[in-house]
């Protein structure tokens, strides 16, 4: 008979379980609250698409690089995001806090993920190549960047 | 115990016949796993389960690819593990699905074949490293489409995930294999 678990194994699964507790620890440290002047950094398909300080409250409506309505989009805002482009994300900044409130992907894990407000932090969504994060500002005694 | 003389000895096991092109019975095998571990893709993703983070699965279909590599060999389990991430990429997950999960497939097959190699892990052990393996190499492909190394925020919580599904496959692959026999 086979043996379910050897010597290896256990060793193997104890590096494994502290490079994660060593990672989490890591990061953990590493966000920091948000200052006063701290920006919401949007980013989309990999290029820097807007910067907004975090203390105003606005809706954004961020298309995603990829489209297939040919017409060009009615840029009005009454309309919902959802008449205007075919992969979008709706990023709503309001009281401090960062949250995507509409998706047009299917999975919606960015909606889920919920509101951010701490320097560091960050919201993905890979079907439209979108990522949401909060930068400390100047003042904010925050780290300059983080690096992973 | 009857056993039919054509699966005795290692001429079961051969991939190509004299002539060097693919046997008729390694297509048959490879066949009935990847369809085996297809339906495993399907029954997962019929289950309504929201663990809250993305990225977290069980993944039982790996314990087809698993019980492939131990009965039959490397190339076996690339076979089925490249044929069933394609076709439940293409008939569940999506294309950009797929690219993840084929980036997955082909980290944690290769982290599985060394460590198989070495000789001092058992299946559940190798299926660990398996599983994590499976889930940096998907996190290497999302941070190199999405340009941005701050999704390695995930880290932490795909490592413990990838312990925890790896386990349970290696344990469930040991069981098969132990049936197998």
């Amino acid at each position: 008979m086979k043996q379910f678990i050897r010597k290896a194994d256990i060793i193997l699964f104890a590096v494994l379980v502290v490079i994660g507790l060593a990672a989490s620890a890591a990061l953990s440290l590493s966000h920091s609250a948000a200052g006063g002047d701290a920006k919401v950094v949007i980013e989309s398909g990999g290029d820097l698409y807007a910067t907004y300080p975090l203390s105003e409250d606005r809706v954004i409506i961020v298309p995603a690089p990829k489209q297939n309505k040919t017409d060009a989009p009615s840029v009005s805002s009454d309309e919902p995001a959802s008449a205007q482009y075919d992969y979008y994300n709706v990023v709503t900044v309001s009281g401090g806090a960062v949250s995507v409130t509409e998706a047009s992907c299917k999975n919606q894990i960015c909606v889920k993920h919920g509101s951010i407000s701490a320097a560091g932090e960050s919201i993905v969504c890979l079907p439209n190549r979108l990522v949401v994060r909060i930068e400390a500002g100047q003042k904010g005694g925050g780290y300059d960047s983080v690096t992973s | 115990m009857t056993q039919s003389p054509r699966k005795s000895g290692s001429a079961a096991h051969r991939q190509t016949n004299r002539s060097g092109r693919i046997s008729a019975s390694f297509i048959a095998r490879v066949g009935l796993m990847a369809s085996l571990a297809l339906i495993f893709s399907y029954v997962e993703a019929i289950i309504p389960y929201n663990p809250g983070v993305p990225g977290i699965k069980l993944g039982i279909a790996n314990v087809v690819t698993v019980v492939a590599l131990y009965k039959f060999g490397a190339k076996d389990a690339a076979a089925v593990s490249v044929i069933r991430v394609v076709l439940a990429g293409l008939l569940f997950n999506g294309v950009f699905g797929m690219l993840y999960a084929l980036a997955g497939a082909i980290v944690s097959l290769t982290g599985m074949i060394l460590l198989k190699k070495t000789g001092l892990f058992s299946v559940t052990g190798v299926s660990m490293a398996a599983g994590v393996l499976h889930n940096l190499g998907q996190l290497f492909v999302a941070a190199a489409l999405i340009e941005d190394l701050r999704i390695f925020f995930y880290f932490p919580v795909l490592m413990f995930s990838g312990i925890a599904a790896g386990i349970l496959v290696g344990i469930a692959s040991a069981l098969a294999l132990r049936a197998l026999r």
